[in-house]
């Protein structure tokens, strides 16, 4: 697979990743309004199935990126730190997936930590955007 | 071959903007995009309160990650200055950012209004109409990204 096509994968992966992160503060804000709370809960699902399909392309296509090209290593900072930021993000939005999906099948209250872990979740992704396109110590 | 891994500094800021800008603008469509397929699949009120959630967030979320992505386009445009290439992946770049950015404009306005004119019922027509703009809007995001990543010449 040529440079561009591995390109364009990672980086719809990270689209993805990004999308389901938007539903998970969809739905976390919703819950904040009487009017929203209920129903916003069936934006979940569809953020549940993209976050690890997004998550786990995003990861591989990467790192084969790295290996692919000649100018980058695995052993930069910056792409280490990328991955050391993934594996945070991976860790935030699985429990936050895994919280929706309790809350919409079994009716559990909504975690009252939920909204500071997707600002989290929110913040991680942006510093891994911030981190992809200045490539801090790359030469 | 690979070119140009390593930019000149001063594209970063317009880039992380333009990049940025692209990920809200397809994260909030796509949340629109489900709120109004599933109201279109659920009874009311359920499906009232979702046609709502998705027209405030096509006008709330998308609109403003549109208008960033799109100045900050010509602001990393002017920075590497294509103002006036006649690149494909450009023209392709522009016929996604400005025909969706009309689709977009129609699905904000058509499912707003569909929530005004009937705030308490299901999607009805217009709502609907609304609901197909996004998924075609999610389509247009794709062959963009695509376009963006390869640039076809």
């Amino acid at each position: 697979m040529g440079y561009s096509t591995l390109l364009f994968l990672h980086v719809t992966s990270a689209f993805t990743m990004v999308t389901a992160a938007g539903l998970f503060l969809a739905v976390a804000l919703a819950q904040r309004s009487d009017r929203y709370s209920a129903t916003a809960l069936r934006l979940a699902p569809v953020a549940s199935i993209l976050w690890p399909i997004g998550g786990l392309l995003a990861i591989v296509f990467g790192v084969w990126l790295a290996l692919h090209d000649s100018q980058y290593s695995l052993a930069d900072g910056w792409i280490i730190a990328a991955i050391v930021l993934w594996v945070i993000g991976s860790a935030i939005g699985g429990r936050l997936g895994a919280g929706y999906r309790k809350m919409a099948t079994s009716g559990a209250a909504a975690d009252p930590s939920a909204l500071v872990m997707n600002l989290a979740l929110i913040l991680t992704l942006v510093v891994i955007l911030i981190d992809m396109i200045y490539k801090p110590g790359a030469s | 071959m690979t070119v140009l891994v390593i930019r000149p500094d001063s594209w970063n800021l317009p880039l992380l903007l333009h990049v940025g800008g692209a990920m809200a603008l397809v994260a909030s469509v796509t949340v629109a995009a489900v709120a109004l397929i599933q109201g279109w699949r659920t009874g009311a009120p359920s499906s009232a309160a979702l046609k709502r959630f998705g027209a405030r967030t096509l006008l709330y979320a998308a609109i403003p990650s549109f208008l960033v992505m799109r100045i900050a386009a010509e602001w990393i445009l002017s920075r590497e200055h294509l103002s006036n290439s006649n690149a494909a992946w450009i023209g392709d770049g522009f016929l996604a950012g400005d025909a969706g950015g009309l689709v977009l404009l129609i699905a904000t306005i058509v499912a707003n209004v569909a929530v005004r004119r009937d705030p308490d019922s299901g999607l009805g027509k217009l709502a609907k109409v609304g609901a197909g703009l996004s998924v075609v809007l999610i389509a247009l995001y794709v062959f963009a990204v695509w376009a963006m990543t390869t640039k076809p010449s």
